[in-house]
């Protein structure tokens, strides 16, 4: 089987995807309605879909095409408003976070979609196990070449992103420690985490016959890469963000990627070598452990400073790139973000600290979703 | 052999088993069935104990045995009923009814149809216009009891599995001031005195909305110092629920309303999740086994060869009239038409709620319960059996039963 070709799309535009947990209203627990949920929203127009996911208690946004932070942030207002009141309808929660806190993974049902069984048949429990809920941001390349340019480019900010956006620290009905107890799901599939370093379309078609001689791969979808180009859409999808907790905080991310974007094919700030993945698992971790106060390993110097502190000096870099793309909320919300809370992970706590309830925890996120005051 | 029982202390000779010792059997019986008909034939539990309390009433030990409810069963019953009852209500969202208006048409619609259908349908069959029309009171609450224990078991989830609980509670409030009604027709039949006509029912029902009320203040105060997840919190819990029921029985209030009452406005007047075990733990499970033994048992063999055939047109002329209304305003209220229709076979149980209900009309009114009797109870013998399995097939035609939740079958694939 033979990689399509990398489909045109324009430089720097922005796709975003959001997976999201359906819950009930009484207990708060996973609920199946996907398909009701679907139904209902039938004929509702929308900037962007609604999709199944893997196991029928969750249900996947996107948008369109986007060019700039308002436009992401109008579209996920529009389809978050006609989910909500969709889901109001059947008396379903709906909420942002990379896990729901203390659903059990045995209890999920895989939705009955052909795709799906066979991840399913393939994967055992893993599938049903990765029963988990993340923000996919899509950007447009101009070509396959620099579109893995741009991946291994981006690679460098794989825990900058996972720090900024972890908000699952529960999993199973305990606190994991971790920021984002997400990633350690998605890590148990065989095809997680880098992608290989190569920096041409033509090596990367190498690789990729390579893979499926072995019989191992069959399309781009059997890769779990924290990163993996497109080549249908044109673009490259940066997977490792967890769902935020409101749409607000999702279309700054989103900002913040086209941002680093445009620095890193512009501006070239840093060559690339395959020696910068050295650290990257540690980096990783890190910061799906700790958060913004995880270990950031410099890969070029080998310095050792706090995420927080690295970000600091990126988005500082990334100002004149915000005022072109029209980002500077987008990037004033990540600071503010960082000021109060660090990421959702930390309020996710603190409203636990306060409640000592899960099940209220998930009440309260999904009126955070919802837009409603808590 | 006197002597040896007098110098064993024995209390009675020849040694005489107590009820204690009887109930002990009839649990154990019922466990082992249940469990069997569980593991066996793929049927909910309750299946089982309801078979007990069949065999109990077809050798004459059933509660009307003696032609009148066995005082003690009755407390069973009220317990049982009480605990489920309040779990319904604490899962019944008013928003919901106030964001999705088709669902309290689709409500009302369902217990209107049903009671006109059976109404009407009665007096066609040659049944007295008033028997026909205590009849259609006395089943238009659909079973609490049933659908509570039989979709906790199966671990259901999804729309059916929440309307069906929603559905259940409207419908039995609906029962509940329906028979006030009723009562105070007959009283006014009876005696002619229309204050007491109208007076009681209106005490009966504010009295257990301030009944309920105070108790779901009393215990949304408490459980916010404490877990509920706790098993001395549940305890309390329990022990509050029934303290409310007993102070209804003391006031002349419904048995039914009060917890019902109190598990709505528990859920209703504050945002926070509400989380204990299942039936309040062990304890409360027992209870739901006895009530289901119980209700097993609430017919003879007069009463079945009497009215089954009539019971049996009940039935059916309230599933057909359920099924219209609820596949009727399916689309509109968010569903599908399967949906509709197997959220109908859910609501077709009938039990312990009739039978509460009937129970009161026989206090007050004999001569009327006389004539009830045949087909009343034939219908709670039906359904007791029948019911359960319809909920069962109602949820998998829904697709929201586990699918772990028949492991026996899983692990034979």
């Amino acid at each position: 089987m033979s990689l399509e070709a990398f489909a045109t799309s324009r430089p720097l535009t922005m796709g975003v995807e959001l997976e999201l947990q359906i819950v009930n209203r009484h207990d708060y627990d996973l609920m199946p309605g996907s398909k009701d949920l679907l139904r209902v929203m039938e004929g509702v127009a929308l900037p962007g879909d609604v999709t199944p996911e893997i196991t029928d208690s969750m249900i996947e946004l996107c948008t369109n095409v986007c060019d700039s932070y308002d436009q992401v942030l109008e579209q996920l207002t529009i389809t978050r408003d006609a989910l909500v009141r969709s889901a109001d309808k059947l008396n379903l929660g709906l909420s942002g976070g990379g896990t729901h806190p203390y659903q059990h993974w045995s209890k999920q049902r895989i939705f009955d979609k052909p795709r799906f069984q066979e991840i399913s048949g393939l994967y055992g429990y893993l599938s049903k196990q990765f029963t988990v809920f993340g923000q996919h941001v899509h950007i447009g390349c101009e070509g396959p070449d620099q579109a893995l340019r741009l991946l291994h480019g981006l690679s460098r900010y794989i825990p900058h992103l996972i720090a900024l956006s972890a908000s699952s620290p529960y999993v199973q009905g305990n606190d994991t420690g971790f920021h984002s107890a997400r990633l350690n799901s998605v890590f148990a599939f065989p095809l997680s985490g880098r992608a290989p370093f190569v920096l041409t379309w033509d090596d990367f078609l190498i690789y990729f016959e390579k893979m499926t001689r072995t019989g191992v791969v069959r399309s781009m979808k059997d890769f779990y890469w924290d990163i993996r180009p497109k080549p249908e859409y044109g673009t490259i999808e940066v997977r490792v963000l967890d769902t935020p907790l409101t749409i607000e905080k999702a279309s700054a991310l989103a900002a913040l990627i086209q941002c680093l974007a445009r620095w890193i094919s512009h501006d070239r700030p840093f060559e690339l070598a395959e020696d910068d993945y050295l650290p990257y698992t540690f980096n990783r971790f890190q910061a799906c452990r700790f958060g913004l106060d995880g270990t950031f390993v410099d890969p070029k110097s080998g310095e050792h400073r706090s995420l927080r502190e690295d970000l600091n000096v990126t988005l500082h870099a990334l100002e004149p790139h915000a005022v072109a793309l029209r980002a500077e909320p987008a990037l004033r919300y990540i600071r503010e973000e960082m000021r109060w809370q660090g990421n959702d992970a930390t309020w996710a706590r603190g409203v636990f600290e306060k409640e000592q309830l899960l099940n209220e925890l998930v009440r309260q996120q999904c009126e955070r979703w919802a837009g409603r005051p808590i | 052999m006197n002597d040896l029982a007098n110098f064993l202390q024995f209390t009675t000779w020849p040694p005489r088993a107590d009820w204690l010792f009887w109930a002990s059997l009839i649990l154990v019986a019922a466990g082992l069935l249940g469990e069997l008909v569980n593991r066996r034939l793929g049927l909910p539990r309750v299946v089982g104990y309801s078979v007990v309390g069949m065999l109990l009433a077809a050798t004459g030990h059933g509660i009307y045995s003696n032609g009148a409810l066995d005082a003690r069963l009755r407390l069973v019953v009220d317990l049982a009923l009480a605990l489920l009852l309040f779990e319904m209500g604490s899962r019944v969202n008013l928003r919901w009814l106030r964001n999705n208006k088709a669902l309290l048409w689709a409500s009302a619609a369902e217990a209107t149809a049903s009671f006109v259908a059976v109404g009407f349908g009665l007096t066609l069959l040659g049944v007295d216009p008033l028997i026909s029309i205590s009849c259609a009171v006395l089943t238009m609450a659909a079973s609490g009891a049933v659908i509570g224990r039989v979709g906790a078991e199966l671990q259901s989830a999804g729309q059916v599995s929440e309307r069906m609980v929603a559905m259940t509670a409207l419908n039995t409030i609906y029962g509940v001031l329906a028979h006030k009604l009723l009562m105070g027709w007959l009283q006014l039949e009876q005696k002619g005195d229309w204050l007491e006509a109208v007076a009681q029912p209106l005490y009966a029902f504010i009295g257990s909305v301030i009944v309920a009320t105070l108790l779901a203040r009393l215990i949304a105060w408490l459980m916010r110092k404490l877990d509920l997840r706790n098993e001395n919190s549940v305890l309390m819990l329990l022990g509050l629920v029934l303290v409310a029921l007993s102070v209804a029985r003391v006031l002349n209030l419904s048995t039914l309303l009060v917890p019902l009452m109190a598990g709505m406005v528990l859920r209703n007047t504050t945002e926070r999740p509400w989380v204990w075990p299942r039936h309040f733990g062990t304890a409360g499970g027992v209870l739901v086994l006895l009530l289901f033994v119980a209700v097993g048992s609430a017919w003879t063999l007069q009463a079945l060869a009497a009215g089954a055939v009539l019971a049996l047109a009940l039935l059916l002329l309230r599933l057909l009239a359920k099924a219209l209304a609820l596949v009727g305003l399916a689309r509109v209220s968010g569903i599908d038409a399967r949906q509709g229709v197997a959220l109908a076979v859910c609501l077709s149980p009938i039990s312990g709620s009739t039978l509460v209900l009937f129970s009161e009309v026989q206090a007050r009114h004999p001569d009327i319960a006389l004539q009830l009797a045949p087909v009343i109870l034939s219908t709670i013998a039906l359904m007791e059996l029948a019911g359960p399995i319809a909920v069962q097939w109602g949820l998998r035609l829904a697709g929201e039963q586990q699918p772990h939740a028949a492991p026996n079958r899983e692990a034979k694939r």
